[in-house]
């Protein structure tokens, strides 16, 4: 890296089914709080990126009408589509190319809106697996979730484990949707079924939410902030499309995780990171995200679940605010996690901060199956 | 400063209103692997990629999950940037972007429109969505259909630029004769390029005269087609480039900036606060930023030639004002003169551009696409006859709001 | 083998759907307040306390100021043509628009011309697009003084305005 990059400042929506603003509100609200985080005001930003897509949005060309909210007048502005990781990868680059010195991200769904269930069906393609209308992301998950299943022995108890853990931690933070502190794994797994075995518990909500984060050089993070997190490793790979990929393991993240690694010199990521944030979208996903990352050899994800190991608790926690399954605004749910994993780092996550929290990794994805995968490695001073 | 970027490999597809020869990742992947051929990268050692469309257009949501396969995406970053008319524009930026940073060395970036999968036309399945949600709550408030039939129905697809052509021509004083020559050009130019859609050999002004009018002061002959087609850039960093290529097409500056949505109507059906849709004010601020990284002090003498973002003919005009590359009102005393003409003083699309070939995705890259050309001396049939030392590329899109330049030379310095 | 080919057989080609429709919009209720003002011959606008611009009808946010636009002014039902265009003159069943025909919906009369306007109403820095009505359309010019167009009986919706009209004294 020519350059270090540090996140100076972050705001998120209260997520929730429904939210009574329109998106252009929401986006304001959002940017305008990361603003005010990095104690800055909209001059000072160099560059804006958000991310959302033309479908979830219900436009085409979406950008243009929360472009001023965004703060985006006059300034260089793009949008990289799908996950807000991609939106971050995207911002990191810029600054990292000496043109920009202060960034504004921006990712925001409103799930309430349409189906992003009934929008994931258009993801297939249209010649030949559109035409059967019976795939969409819960049906391809839960494909994916039996063959992980089979392969590796889990059973349904484990993956409702990763759910009672997850919505538990949701319970502790204000921004998430579905809080549950007392679930027990029986009423996971009596929750109603949509594709076996994908329960509503074990599948994230349909969310309304945004979030905003400000990017600084490290000249100029220095000038907003004492605490600035630093952005130590990115890496981001796409899979083959659903048909032509194995299903049971994520390939792509794994790949991901390598780049982001290698940049930030981390050779054991279980020793060196103090905390995780993931984006499971499904329960099953926890455990195939843990084996991507490194955490533990292939198929031993539930032994992480089952010892504990990846509790609030544990030695090393995995989604202290309740991950995407707490919450789940499609194209904000991943650049959540990096906000949540910078929480940790500069000690702000009331009622779920982990001790000793120095460096720590988020994760982002999209796609049907989580084909494409975005991991960032931050830390502190 | 950046490290040094460079354009090294272009391909572009055939275009055409209908071609229902090849599947969408099929015609992507004609364009992509031309590129990557003519750059001689194999696409192993291609890095990331960059992708864009209006997935509106082409019914197929988030298409790069599904046509990454075709392109030897798997396992590479892929990142997918949408902007509408500026798609190729911000495609080709990121690319750019990519390398520039130093995470990556060699970048292919697609950008790609295929029209002809909607049943219906783009306009409506693709450009009619553009407002809808704010049209919605503007009939919620009881506009009623005579009321937006009134206003909007007229000149559909061709919307907003007629209104703009008109603000153009009034503070200009040019004459709708201007952008029948415009569009004359265009077609001719169009005829010595192979991959052009629209082709009219000899077309004359009085030619596009004789066409019906859609509504003034806009005739059929000016507005743009709808094609199908994909344009494939390969970017990398210097000393790739000079390994690979013999002359690579430098970046030497670029911008895209975003301006107030321009449309009359907000989010959420408000107004809003650009008079003039002919003042496009980002254009302006882009084309100063992109020439300041270029170290271009007088753009009218240093640029050797100009592909503009042109769908209507005024754009052509009006851009050329906005990049500087005429005094303001000054743009068609220079194309009475000829000085645009692809042998003139300062060619303006010798490509044909939009006008003759609009692949909406695409469209903005092949701008780039055309301009690396030029600075290659690959242009073959609609080569600029002088030597071009730098060539200035725009793309137009959004709400009429969004400006990409991009700034190529013939050396990195 | 060359990318470009020569030659291009028609493909088979399948059959898909792709609904937009399904969609809830969410939106603020500025153009309610706008809408009540009609009521009252009032065309109320939103005003920025940060750079002074008056937006008609009202919009939440000035993206110049990035701040939220908290005033409110009413401005004149006169204004001023900043553009304009004309559709060729409507003949019965040659036009369609979004599937309809002006002619049959009575919106033109046969052989008349659509003349839509952009008109920025006095005090306002927006600009509003309207039918100009009552005018031929060679005598319709940029600059022209125009004024509102009210229906005659207003019951507090966008449609209370017709449109406007050339004002001639």
């Amino acid at each position: 890296m020519t350059r270090r990059v540090a996140i100076v400042g972050y705001a998120q929506s209260n997520h929730q089914y429904d939210m009574p603003l329109p998106r252009e509100d929401m986006v304001f609200e959002v940017v305008k709080g990361a603003l005010e985080d990095a104690g800055i005001t909209k001059k000072e930003v160099d560059t804006v990126v958000s991310a959302s897509t033309d479908f979830l949005d219900g436009r085409t060309i979406s950008g243009v009408f929360y472009g001023m909210a965004a703060g985006a007048y006059l300034k260089d502005e793009s949008k990289a589509e799908e996950d807000g990781t991609l939106a971050l990868y995207y911002a990191f680059m810029r600054i990292l190319t000496d043109i920009y010195d202060v960034a504004l991200v921006e990712a925001h769904t409103q799930g309430s809106c349409i189906n992003p269930h009934q929008v994931s069906f258009y993801m297939l393609d249209p010649l030949f697996d559109r035409q059967f209308n019976v795939l969409n992301d819960i049906a391809t998950a839960a494909l994916q979730a039996r063959m992980y299943m089979s392969k590796y022995d889990v059973a349904e108890e484990d993956i409702a484990m990763v759910a009672v853990k997850n919505l538990a931690n949701a319970a502790s933070n204000p921004h998430a949707h579905r809080r549950m502190l007392d679930v027990t794994p029986e009423e996971v797994l009596n929750s109603k079924l949509y594709y076996e075995p994908i329960r509503e518990l074990t599948m994230s909500p349909i969310s309304d939410g945004a979030c905003a984060l400000v990017l600084a050089s490290e000249e100029r993070a220095r000038e907003f902030t004492d605490s600035p997190v630093w952005i130590l490793g990115a890496g981001s790979c796409q899979d083959s499309y659903l048909r032509d990929r194995n299903l049971h393991r994520l390939e792509s993240l794994e790949k991901a995780a390598q780049r982001a690694y290698e940049m930030a010199g981390i050779k054991d990521p279980v020793s060196e990171l103090e905390v995780l944030e993931v984006s499971e979208k499904f329960a099953h996903e926890e455990m195939m995200i843990y084996e991507a990352l490194g955490l533990c050899r292939e198929g031993k994800g539930r032994v992480l679940i089952e010892d504990g190991i990846t509790s609030k608790y544990g030695e090393l926690p995995v989604n202290p605010s309740g991950g995407a399954l707490g919450a789940d605004p499609v194209c904000a749910t991943g650049l959540i996690r990096v906000i949540e994993a910078a929480k940790q780092i500069n000690g702000e996550a009331n009622g779920y901060q982990m001790p000793h929290a120095c460096r720590a990794l988020a994760h982002g994805q999209f796609g049907l199956c989580a084909q494409k995968n975005v991991v960032f490695v931050l830390g502190g001073e | 400063m950046p490290r040094p970027v460079a354009i090294i490999g272009c391909g572009q597809t055939k275009h055409l209103s209908r071609r229902r020869d090849v599947s969408q990742p099929e015609l992507i992947a004609e364009a992509a692997w031309k590129a990557m051929e003519d750059a001689n990268v194999t696409p192993d050692e291609v890095d990331a990629v960059v992708v864009g469309n209006m997935q509106g257009f082409g019914g197929v949501a988030q298409p790069d999950l599904w046509i990454g396969d075709w392109i030897g995406a798997p396992g590479k970053p892929v990142m997918r940037v949408t902007t509408g008319g500026t798609t190729g524009g911000t495609v080709a930026q990121a690319g750019y972007y990519h390398v520039a940073s130093g995470l990556h060395n060699v970048v292919l970036a697609v950008a790609w429109e295929k029209h002809s999968d909607s049943k219906e036309s783009g306009a409506t399945t693709g450009l009619g969505h553009v407002g809808f949600g704010a049209q919605v709550n503007l009939f919620r408030c009881g506009m009623g259909l005579k009321g937006f039939i009134a206003t909007s129905g007229v000149g559909m697809a061709a919307g907003v630029a007629v209104y703009q052509a008109m603000y153009y021509m009034h503070r200009s004083g040019c004459g709708i004769e201007h952008f029948d020559m415009v569009a004359a050009k265009s077609r001719r130019n169009a005829a010595k390029n192979k991959y052009a859609h629209l082709q009219w050999p000899n077309c004359t002004p009085e030619d596009i005269a004789k066409t019906e009018m859609v509504a003034y002061p806009f005739r059929y002959g000016h507005v743009c087609p709808a094609s199908d087609g994909a344009a494939a850039l390969v970017f990398a960093d210097g000393n790739t480039a000079r390994k690979r290529v013999r002359t690579p097409a430098w970046v030497k500056g670029l911008a895209s900036i975003t301006d107030e949505e321009n449309q009359l109507i907000s989010e959420s059906g408000g107004g809003v606060g650009i008079i003039d849709s002919s003042e496009q004010m980002g254009a302006r601020v882009a084309a100063q930023k992109a020439y300041k990284m270029a170290g271009i002090r007088d753009p009218q003498k240093e640029i050797d030639v100009a592909e503009l973002y042109q769908p209507f003919p005024n754009q052509e005009l009006l851009f050329a004002e906005k990049l500087g590359l005429f005094d303001e009102g000054k743009a068609w005393l220079a194309l009475e003169k000829g000085e645009t003409d692809i042998d003139g003083r300062l060619p303006c699309d010798p490509s044909g551009g939009v006008m003759s070939t609009n692949a909406i995705g695409a469209a903005a890259m092949l701008r780039i696409l055309e301009c690396a050309l030029q600075v290659m001396g690959k242009a073959e049939e609609h080569q600029v006859p002088k030597k071009v030392n730098i060539a200035v590329a725009h793309g137009w899109g959004g709400s009429t709001n969004y400006n990409t330049v991009t700034v190529l030379g013939s050396s990195p310095d | 083998m060359p990318y470009i080919k020569e030659e291009r057989p028609e493909t088979l080609s399948v059959e898909g759907e792709w609904a937009y429709g399904a969609h809830v919009y969410k939106a603020n209720t500025l153009l309610d307040e706008f809408c009540e003002g009609l009521r009252e011959k009032k065309l109320i606008g939103a005003l920025c306390m940060g750079c002074g611009k008056v937006i008609v009808p009202p919009r939440a946010i000035c993206g110049r100021c990035h701040i939220r636009m908290e005033g409110r002014q009413v401005v004149s039902d006169r204004g001023t043509v900043v553009s304009y265009i004309v559709s060729p003159p409507m003949v019965k069943g040659k036009y369609k628009m979004l599937g309809m025909d002006p002619v049959e919906l009575g919106i033109v009369k046969e052989g008349e011309s659509l003349v839509p306007g952009h008109v920025r109403f006095d005090g306002s820095d927006s600009p509003y697009n309207l039918p100009i009505l009552n005018a031929r359309p060679e005598e319709v010019r940029v600059g022209m003084r125009v004024k509102v167009v009210w229906k005659e009986d207003l019951e507090g919706k966008l449609s209370d305005i017709e449109g406007v009209e050339p004002i001639r004294d």
